[in-house]
């Protein structure tokens, strides 16, 4: 039982590791279906190109759009900033949202990296793109000191029917393959070493320890646990409430509501300050002195004090 | 029952599982129909045949999307009764606004039908042999030595038999014909995404509540539709209870308190969020509101079964408002 813990310890403390692996075997498998079910090189220079390229990065954009739309910080940081642009630049700090967009962006971008280095190291997409250049430098590069018949049949190498003798048609396939793969690793190289310097950079500029990074990264995974247990609890509670008050008709029992400048304090995204000792902008909310609680009501005195303003003018 | 009704919360739940599992679902229904039921005839009811295996299931579907959603019905129950109220501005605006969203959801399921059958190829393949446009089968036949043939009896080239193209032009033929529909499937796919990612940043953009407001708005409507299901199977029950118990025991029926039909009308209106107030859904604003204007609201009884049942709107007039 105790190794099992401990294992299970293990697998949880490298939950992102885990989450990345899973999408990367996915990826892999679902380009290795897609090109075994779905792709057939049409072998017509008309052709080629346009089907080669679209395969290789429209599924590339539908990831990347995917890994955009269902991410909620970003939704966090942009709702509401049409009606409030202020939002944006709390405590007049207005470039902190563009390098958490950046980082959004980057975390969004794993996923068609992995489709595009997976479908360039096997090979098959840039290989029907290729053939189908018209352009003269690129016919030249591949047919070069081949036989004329290359420049006609290079559209029509990737499938079985070109009339180039088979060595000929082996070498342009081998060297399409090689130019694939050569830059499948440089997407990867390049994705890599980029995430190395971003993290570089963000932890050298981080105010805090690392020890204290590694600790609020954990209370926001936990904040957001509670947060949305608490959340749905609370809703049920409510809804039990109010149907209750409803079928039974009677009145119903009071309950606490956080007013809507609490929800809009604490949907705001948070950074370190070194005057706060604070993990969160919940945190930071709960312990104001002047928060909401229920025997003080500034918003509905505010509203009594603007009708009588407008009575008395 | 109860496991198709799971399924359906899943599907109708607008999240990413949702979204993935009706897609899916989707997606083997359509390769399941183009392999066991699809066989393009060879004759001139091609572009027919082709283009309503393409485009009657995605109707159907998009139409099922309407039906199954409750939204659509909370929306459109008693409009007929209710057309000079409609008319007013902010009421049809808020209509429209409930249907497009009802509408953009239900589209997952025939989009995802439209695309994977492009991204196959065969319907669009029988659809394009039988278009009778020279000027598209003249680039399709290409200039080969059997362009002429290859025109007159495009029909026949996705059977395979009855013609006299040689096999390698009939391959050149279909080759290009599911290159244009793969081409065409994963450009459909992409526009699809990316013009909900830009709907969904201008919604979420120009939304007038924060983005955990948000989500905790939508986890609330869940569970209070869920618990108004059970709640009305109680209530329901408890009035079936009393109603047969009374007809076969002779005995007059006990007192059941019952919501008035003006209060089942007053909570299902549709419900527009307000940054001034604390209020969740027209129940919860219609509660709050009886609370603190304090009127004698709702205090209705059920009509007795042996005292004449009244249809006219005094009756309930009377009830309402005494005891």
């Amino acid at each position: 039982m105790d190794n099992f813990q401990t294992v299970l310890r293990f697998f949880t403390n490298q939950k992102s590791t885990i989450g990345y692996s899973f999408l990367a075997l996915m990826t892999v498998g679902g380009e290795r279906v897609f090109t075994l079910v779905s792709f057939q090189c049409p072998c017509n220079h008309d052709q080629n190109f346009a089907y080669g390229l679209t395969f290789l990065l429209g599924p590339a954009v539908v990831l990347l759009v995917l890994g955009l739309l269902f991410t909620s910080r970003l939704w966090r940081l942009y709702t509401g900033c049409c009606l409030n642009p202020m939002k944006l630049c709390p405590r007049g700090n207005c470039l902190g949202h563009l390098r958490v967009l950046m980082s959004i962006f980057c975390g969004a971008c794993v996923a068609p990296v992995m489709w595009l280095a997976v479908a360039l190291l096997n090979g098959t997409f840039y290989e029907c793109a290729v053939s189908g250049l018209d352009d003269n430098l690129v016919v030249d590069l591949f047919c070069k000191n081949k036989t004329l018949a290359c420049r006609e049949e290079l559209a029509r190498v990737p499938c079985d029917r070109s009339k180039l003798s088979s060595d000929e048609r082996m070498e342009l396939l081998l060297m399409f393959r090689a130019q694939s793969q050569i830059l499948g690793w440089c997407v990867i190289i390049t994705a890599v070493v980029g995430g190395l310097l971003g993290t570089c950079y963000k932890n050298c500029r981080s105010k805090v320890s690392f020890l204290q990074l590694t600790f609020w990264k954990r209370y926001m995974e936990k904040e957001k646990e509670r947060f949305d247990t608490l959340a749905v609890e609370y809703a049920t509670k409510l809804a039990d409430r109010n149907l209750q008050s409803f079928f039974e008709n009677k009145e119903p029992a009071p309950f606490p509501f956080p007013n809507h400048r609490a929800w809009e304090e604490i949907s705001a995204y948070y950074t370190f300050t070194e005057s706060e000792q604070c993990y969160s902008t919940l945190q930071r909310y709960v312990e104001r002195k002047d928060r909401d609680f229920p025997e003080n009501k500034p918003v509905l005195d505010i509203e009594y004090g603007e009708r009588d303003a407008l009575r008395n003018n | 029952m109860e496991k198709f009704k799971t399924v359906l919360d899943i599907a109708t739940k607008q999240n990413s599982l949702g979204f993935g599992a009706v897609a899916l679902v989707t997606a083997v229904g359509e390769q399941f129909f183009s392999v066991a039921m699809f066989s393009c005839p060879c004759n001139d009811l091609h572009f027919l045949y082709g283009m309503v295996f393409l485009l009657v299931p995605a109707l159907a579907l998009l139409l099922l999307g309407f039906i199954l959603r409750r939204t659509t019905w909370m929306t459109l129950t008693g409009v007929c009764q209710r057309r000079a109220a409609l008319c007013r501005r902010r009421r049809l605006t808020g209509v429209c606004a409930a249907l497009f969203q009802v509408w953009s959801t239900a589209l997952v399921a025939p989009a995802s039908w439209i695309a994977v059958a492009l991204i196959n190829g065969k319907f669009y393949e029988c659809a394009m042999t039988g278009t009778n446009v020279t000027a598209y089968n003249k680039y399709l036949c290409g200039e080969k030595g059997s362009r002429l043939q290859c025109q007159q009896e495009m029909y026949r080239l996705p059977c395979g038999t009855g013609t006299s193209v040689p096999q390698m032009d009939r391959q050149n033929v279909l080759l290009t014909l599911k290159a244009q529909s793969q081409i065409l499937g994963l450009l459909l796919v992409t526009s699809i995404m990316l013009s909900s990612l830009l709907l969904t940043c201008v919604a979420r953009c120009t939304s007038p509540i924060s983005y955990l407001q948000l989500r905790f708005w939508r986890d609330y409507v869940h569970e209070e539709s869920s618990l108004m299901d059970s709640y009305t199977t109680k209530h329901a029950e408890q009035l079936a209870e009393r109603n047969v118990k009374s007809f076969f025991y002779k005995t007059p029926p006990e007192e059941i308190l019952t919501p008035s039909n003006k209060d089942c009308e007053k909570i299902s209106s549709l419900y527009k969020f307000s940054t001034k107030d604390n209020y969740y859904s027209t129940l919860h604003r219609v509660m709050e509101d009886c609370q603190e204007v304090d009127n004698g609201m709702m205090r209705l009884t059920s009509v007795k079964s042996n005292e004449p049942v009244d249809p006219s709107p005094l009756v309930l007039g009377l009830y309402d408002g005494s005891v």
